[in-house]
Formats: structure tokens, sequence, C-alpha cells
């Protein structure tokens, strides 16, 4: 490797870095934390039945799952200002992001919400908990841990999917990388390191998914407890 | 206190209710028998309304309602005043014993959490489970989690408890500890509906014995009677099949 080519890397992997952190993290949490708001919804909307809000849910998300997430970019960035909604870069990538992910998350969660078994539904009503208290105290308390992993590989795919704010002007980690790669003529150097950037982002995502995991006390459907402490406890117990 | 007539109930062709007319009084026990399929837990379902009635009436104390035409809130105000025991338990996996028992005074009843879990710890202890009061249910054996299921069902004093075959999911030795604590609340005088399929739990501590089949009421008799002097020849079979003795 040449001297150049050493001297690129090191300068180039902080300013690639500091986007990466600036812009790709804030736009990762931003997004993922609305679209799982979103998400609630929508798979609440389902499971309660309401009409309207449901035959909505469905129309929603048959949209933002069949169509391109880098076409529902340039609708929301490009296509909007033709309505007279014009939009700043980072406030539309953080809209889309958080629609599109909210379209598939929800049926993470309606799926965990599901999974938890009917008896426990049944119960809740029979102590005289309404509805809402049902699902708020007994029923997503216990879906959650069943969405989480599928969650978190949303979160991670979110991470790289933001690249794609490049095309929208985003100044981010990729686009920093491309402009970079531009300027020196190094494209296979600059863009090994973007995705060696993105590489270690996922990296601590996975670290941390996996430590979460175990201090979830991590309730399978069919009520089988699997947990780190659960069983240092039981352990404790016998001694 | 709680009379339920003309109930009808079938699942698209299938009638699993025929018009059964069905009552408890005050501080009774009435073990409900049959053999599988009969409608038994289904009329059980359909008096603590986890199943809707095509047709009956239910007389609850000073309740009186249509059973196929009654709202949530009607509803809810039944269950304020019942207890209910699953077969397989539906303790809330996401709380611990003590949290189980106190849900439905503290979220349901408003009660204060201090007298909640007073009360809730004078219940667990009834039912010999207060050294667990801090396990989650996946930390029970099933006759442990069935113990916590009748503690949470009589929390809220109800004026009824019904029983959906409570030992079924159970292995013989840990049903002995669950009937133990059900002959314990009949003794103290609590109203108690148990469908079941302990013949000598039915007849040494029910008061009263209904026989079901085919979603009718087949006999009805004092247990004593009942056990005794079978009147009808199916009942007749029936016992001599689940006892091997008339």
């Amino acid at each position: 490797m040449s001297e150049r080519v050493v001297q690129i890397i090191s300068q180039s992997f902080f300013q690639i870095l500091i986007p990466g952190i600036k812009v790709t993290i804030p736009l990762t949490i931003i997004s993922f934390a609305l679209g799982l708001l979103i998400a609630l919804f929508l798979a609440l909307v389902q499971i309660a039945n309401v009409p309207v809000l449901k035959q909505f849910a469905l129309v929603y998300i048959w949209f933002f799952r069949g169509t391109p997430l880098l076409v529902q970019l340039f609708i929301v960035f490009f296509g909007l200002p033709s309505l007279g909604i014009v939009l700043d870069a980072f406030p539309a990538a953080v809209i889309t992001f958080a629609l599109n992910s909210g379209a598939y998350n929800a049926e993470t969660l309606r799926s965990a919400i599901l999974a938890v078994p009917k008896g426990q539904t049944e119960a809740a009503e029979l102590v005289g908990l309404t509805y809402g208290q049902t699902m708020r105290r007994i029923i997503l308390p216990q879906a959650f841990p069943i969405a989480f992993p599928p969650l978190f590989n949303s979160l991670i795919g979110m991470v790289k999917d933001t690249s794609l704010a490049s095309s929208i002007t985003v100044i981010e980690l990729f686009t920093k990388a491309q402009q970079i790669a531009a300027r020196t003529f190094e494209p296979f150097v600059l863009y090994l390191e973007a995705a060696a950037i993105y590489l270690i982002f996922c990296t601590v995502l996975t670290l941390l998914q996996k430590w979460l995991e175990k201090k979830m006390v991590y309730r399978t459907p069919d009520n089988q407890m699997v947990s780190a402490e659960a069983e240092g406890a039981d352990a404790k117990e016998e001694k | 206190m709680l009379e339920v007539k003309n109930v009808y109930k079938s699942f698209g062709n299938n009638h699993v209710l025929k018009g059964i007319d069905f009552k408890v009084n005050k501080g009774e026990v009435v073990a409900v028998l049959g053999p599988s399929g009969s409608g038994k837990t289904t009329l059980l379902r359909c008096i603590s309304f986890l199943e809707r009635a095509d047709s009956g009436t239910i007389d609850f104390d000073e309740f009186h309602y249509d059973m196929a035409d009654i709202s949530k809130k009607e509803i809810h105000t039944l269950r304020m005043e019942m207890g209910f025991v699953f077969q397989n338990f539906n303790l809330f996996a996401n709380k611990t014993a003590l949290a189980n028992v106190m849900e439905g005074l503290v979220t349901a009843r408003h009660v204060t959490k201090a007298d909640a879990e007073k009360r809730a710890h004078e219940m667990l202890k009834k039912v010999g489970m207060e050294d667990r009061a801090g396990y989650f249910p996946a930390q029970l054996s099933g006759g442990q989690q069935q113990r916590v299921a009748i503690a949470r069902a009589i929390a809220s004093n109800p004026r009824v408890v019904l029983f959906d075959e409570p030992t079924s999911a159970l292995d013989p030795e840990l049903t002995g500890e669950v009937l133990t604590v059900m002959k314990n609340l009949a003794e103290e005088g609590t109203t108690m509906v148990v469908v079941t399929h302990e013949m000598k739990f039915a007849e040494n501590v029910a008061n009263r014995v209904v026989f079901m089949e085919g979603g009718n009421i087949v006999e009805e008799n004092t247990a004593k009677e009942f056990f005794l002097h079978p009147q009808k020849e199916r009942t007749r079979q029936f016992l001599q099949k689940t006892t091997g003795e008339v």
C-alpha cells in the first residue's frame, strides 16, 4: 500500500466517522423511535379491530412495504415540494425512515402481541381489567420481549439504510465517503472505510442487543422463563 | 343467588348447550360432572361471558340480564362479583405471585397498594403460597400456580367462584394440594361452581351435583343422593366407569 493511500485512510477516517456520529446515528435513533410509535399504533388498531383505522393500517403497510425506500425518499424530498410542502433534507429523511420502519415494525409488534397466549387476556378481563388496562399491563409487557430480537434486527437494518439519505443531499457518513472518494480518486479504499464504520456501528448494536437480552426477563409464549438472573436466583435458592 | 335459564350456545353447527337451566345458592358448592364435550366448560364460560351465549338469561343477585344482549359494561359489573379459576391457571406471566393477586384489586377496584398488598399476602397465606410471593409463574410448579390462581380469584371477595377443571392439567400428586385448598374454601362457606372430573371431591365436598351430557343436564341431585342413588341409567353408567363401583 502506497504512503499516499495510508495517508488518505488516516485523514479520511475521522472525516467520515464524524458525520456518522453526528448524522447517521441521530437519524437512525430518531427515525426508529418515531417508527416504533407508528408501528405500535398500526398494530393496536389492527388487533383491536378498530373500524376505518384498521383499514387505514392495512393500506399503509401495503404501501410502505410494497414500494422501495429510495423511491419513498424521493417522493418526500423531491416530490412534496410540488404540493407546496418543502422539507429540509434531514427532516425529510427522518419522516421517510420513520414511516417506512413503522410499516415493518407494525407487523413485528402485531405478531408478538398475538403470540401472547389468549388465556392471559381472558384472565385479565375476569379479574376486572378493561381492554386498555389488559393491553398495557399484561399483554404488551409480555409481547415486548418477544418482539425485541426482530425489532433490533430492524434497527440494525436502519443504520445501513440511512446511507440512502445521501441521495437526497443529507451529509451523512456515506455522503462524506463519496465526496472524499471523488476528490482523491480512491473509491475502493474510501468505500471500504465507510463499510468498516457501518460494521463498527452494527457490531456495537449487536453487543448491546445481547446484553439487553440477558438483562431482560425473557418469557417465551409458552410461558417458560429464560433469564440469566432467574436461573441465578434459583441456584441461590438451592444452596 | 346465581341462576341462568334456557342457555343455548352453538359453535357453527355444533350445538354445545341446549337449553340449560342452572342455579347456585349462596354458600353452596355445586360440582358439574360429565364426559368430555358435554358442555360443562362452555356453560362456565357462558356464565362468565368468556363466550357469548346465543340465548338465555342470567340472574345474579340484584342483576338480571339477557345473556345474548348484554353490554360490555354490564358484563364488567357481573365479573367484578365473580372469581374464575382456569384449567391451565393463566397467571399473568409478567407478574410475581403477589402482583398477580394484587392486580384485580389495584387496577380494577382501586384498592390502595398497601391495602391490596396486605390482602394479597393474606390470600397467599390461605393457599399456602406465602413463601413464594416474589416468584414468577414460570418458577412455580403447576399446583403452586393453581393455588396462586385461586388466591387471585378470591382476593376481591367475590360472591361466587367458578372453577373450570382446576386440576385437569396437574399430575395426581399436585392435584391433592389444590383440592385441599378448595375444600378449605368450601368449608369457609364460599359459593363455588366446580367443573371437575374429581369424583371424590364432588362426593365429599360438593353439596349438589349436576350431571351433563350432550349439552343437556341429565341429572341433578344432592351429592349424597347422586352418588348413592343415581336416578338415570346414563348416570349409573358414568359413575360405574369413572369410579369403578356403584
